[in-house]
């Protein structure tokens, strides 16, 4: 763990995602909330959706976790973005 | 009528299928192939899937011409597998499922191997070889369950075939077993192999280590071809899993053997089942590589079954696991 912070205030990120409605919001947040991460990570992960809006909060004292963290979600993010794009619009309730 | 769409992603095969009550629309499949010498790994095959899945499911649609609406319920592979694979699969799987207001269902690839091989076949209630790269099982369907009669203790034989393959520096396409297959067609001098059957269960890893560290100085000094290797190789492991599965039939007094799993593909395995289920009066069951190998066709059968029992998965509990045993899961759909 050379490479990493070490100090006792943790390694932060937040992203803020807009998507074009409401829906693919919720949606996103319906796919990309479900996976824990993986055991031996020390990332914390929390995501919320408010609005056209997700919003994913990392948290570590490793840096090297919480770039692969921030990277595998954007990789599933932007799956998430293409499926949506070929196989949506979302259907109605 | 039920129309199921399954996604598989667990290994280095990304598959798509579509099952309408029994019958096969569509079950396109992508492989990642990797050079020869060398396996894949979890991140790679994870972006393999994420490059291509959208691809496969325009494709299971069009073949199997129908529209997201028809569809009556989505399935996914929960497990076993490797975990960045099975996630980015599961990840479009979610998707749809959102985007057509359609139920989604988490399915045990194991069960979806035997499910599609009982379809296929037609195999009533089939003492079940399951072969593959992840996976050795000798099970026998008891009271709601799948049960394991035997299996490996350490790598499963797909694995050893691989592995192997790895070592002779060929090709991976269509994948290492089929290629091992083609060498030992033309190899015919037999070389003595550890052969480590303990009780029910089998173990190749001593095996394996011999034969890798054999193998260089054999073909070197001229005494043996890959050739020879790999049909020797092939002949050892088979006729392992053949007495392990003629031990669970006498057990279960089972008139059926249904071989399933990509190993379950190879020729000679099913002639050598052949023979020994002839000489005990019962009926061998195989199918080829479009079913035996990964496809999403097996996924949608099993799901279609547990659909069918009123089976769902709510969305926040549509994980993952690596691991997942085939008894683990509850037989809802066969009496
Ligand atoms: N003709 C063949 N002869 C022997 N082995 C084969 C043949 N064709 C494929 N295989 C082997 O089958 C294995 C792949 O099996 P399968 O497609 O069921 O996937 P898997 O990734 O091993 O899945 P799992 O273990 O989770 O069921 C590989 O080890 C491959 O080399
Ligand atoms: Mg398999």
């Amino acid at each position: 763990m050379d490479n990493s912070a070490t100090n006792s205030e943790p390694l932060v990120v937040d992203l803020s995602i807009p998507f074009p409605t409401s829906r693919e919001a919720e949606i996103a947040y319906g796919t990309l909330s479900v996976d824990a991460e993986p055991k031996r990570s020390s990332v914390k992960k929390t995501v919320v959706h408010k609005d056209n809006m997700l919003h994913i909060h990392f948290e570590s004292n490793d840096a090297r976790f919480l770039r692969v963290s921030v990277n595998t979600f954007f990789d599933h993010l932007g799956l998430v973005v293409q499926t949506m794009e070929r196989f949506g619009p979302p259907r109605l309730k | 009528m039920v129309i199921a769409i399954g996604f598989e992603g667990s290994a280095n095969k990304l598959g798509i299928g579509i099952m309408k009550d029994g019958v096969v629309l569509a079950n396109p499949r992508h492989t990642y192939i990797t050079p020869p010498g060398q396996g894949f790994l979890p991140r790679d095959t994870a972006k393999h899937h994420q490059a291509h899945a959208l691809d496969v499911l325009q494709e299971a649609l069009d073949e199997a011409k129908i529209k997201p609406e028809d569809i009556d319920v989505i399935c996914y592979t929960k497990g076993p597998g490797m975990g960045a694979p099975l996630v980015s699969t599961a990840i479009v799987a979610r998707t749809v499922a959102q985007l057509w207001q359609k139920p989604i269902l988490g399915v045990n690839h194991c069960i979806g191997h035997i499910e599609m091989g009982r379809l296929i076949t037609g195999a009533d209630n089939p003492t079940v070889l399951y072969v593959s790269g992840g996976n050795t099982q000798v099970i026998a369907y008891l009271e709601q369950r799948y049960r394991i009669f035997g299996e490996t203790i350490d790598i499963a034989v797909g694995n050893c075939l691989d592995r192997f393959a790895r070592v002779l520096k060929l090709s991976n396409d269509p994948s290492p077993g089929y290629n091992i297959e083609q060498l030992a067609k033309k190899g015919n001098k037999f070389l003595e192999l550890p052969y480590a059957v303990k009780g029910m269960d089998v173990s190749f890893s001593g095996l394996l280590s011999y034969i890798e560290e054999k193998a260089p100085g054999l073909i070197e000094s001229g005494e043996y071809t890959p050739e020879d290797l790999c049909f020797s190789l092939q002949e050892t492991v088979f006729a392992m899993l053949i007495e392990i599965t003629e031990r669970a039939m006498a057990h279960c007094g089972s008139q059926e053997v249904l071989i399933v799993g990509g190993v379950g593909c190879n020729q000679r395995l099913q002639e050598m089942m052949g023979i020994m289920a002839e000489e005990r009066g019962a009926k061998l069951y195989a199918t080829d590589d479009r079913f035996c190998i990964d496809n999403g066709a097996m996924i949608a059968q099993a799901g279609w079954e547990m659909f069918r029992t009123g089976q769902t998965t709510p969305l926040q509990e549509t994980t993952c696991t690596q691991r997942f045993r085939t008894d683990e899961v509850e037989v809802t759909w066969r009496s």
